[in-house]
């Protein structure tokens, strides 16, 4: 299983993907499309403390982590 | 009818009326204080699940800073900087010279009515994997701060 997590005003909403299942892959490659489209960046942990930001669906990502657009405070 | 039953029928409906409106009243009351009881639990669980998932991308070195002195260290992508992040929302980056000195605060955040935990978050990837975008976002402020109030 792999999770989307979507940081949002409730803290955050996941969505939970099986990756052998091929419709819940393109579900979540959709909602990776769309997210991304809107401003959100993608990041993946790739270490302990450690991320990278990912450009293109990831479907063995145990968990990818949208945040949205930055804005000067 | 007499003028004494009347009366008597007067007072039993303003009685009742007075009644009825503290009734009324009073369950306005109760459906308030529900009501924000409810948003300050809200709130808190938001808060609550956003620092467990800071805390879950933080370093062992990173968290235990935090968990101590409500802050954590990262450093930019692109030239090296340490950056300090502190608890909170806004202005709450502060860049650090080698030395560790106070330099400058930076203001970004992620867009939208987002709590500190992913606030922090948010600025922690980003200064961690693209420094230059972040701060070409942010607003930086030369003020130097008395005792911290993040």
């Amino acid at each position: 299983m792999a999770t989307q997590i979507v940081m949002d005003r409730t803290g955050d909403t996941r969505h939970t993907f099986d990756i052998h299942d091929r419709a819940e892959v393109e579900k979540a490659e959709r909602r990776f499309r769309d997210l991304t489209g809107a401003g959100f960046t993608a990041a993946v942990r790739s270490g302990p403390g450690e991320q990278r930001v990912i450009r293109s669906f990831d479907p063995t990502a145990e968990e990818t982590l949208f945040y949205p657009r930055l804005v000067g405070g | 009818m007499t003028a004494v039953t009347q009366q008597i029928v007067l007072a039993v409906c303003s009685f009742a009326l007075a009644l009825f409106g503290t009734l009324l009243l009073s369950a306005l009351s109760l459906v308030v204080a529900r009501s924000g009881s409810c948003s300050r639990s809200f709130r808190y669980e938001t808060e609550a699940r956003a620092l467990t998932l800071l805390k879950g991308w933080l370093s062992p070195k990173q968290r235990a800073c935090y968990e101590r002195f409500r802050y954590f260290d990262v450093t930019g992508s692109d030239t090296g900087t340490r950056y300090r992040i502190h608890h909170g929302t806004q202005t709450n980056i502060e860049e650090l010279s080698s030395t560790g000195h106070h330099v400058c605060k930076w203001c970004f955040v992620p867009d939208g009515e987002l709590v500190a935990g992913d606030v922090m978050l948010a600025q922690k990837i980003a200064l961690e994997t693209n420094e230059r975008g972040a701060l070409g976002v942010a607003h930086r402020s030369f003020v130097s701060s008395g005792p911290r109030r993040f």
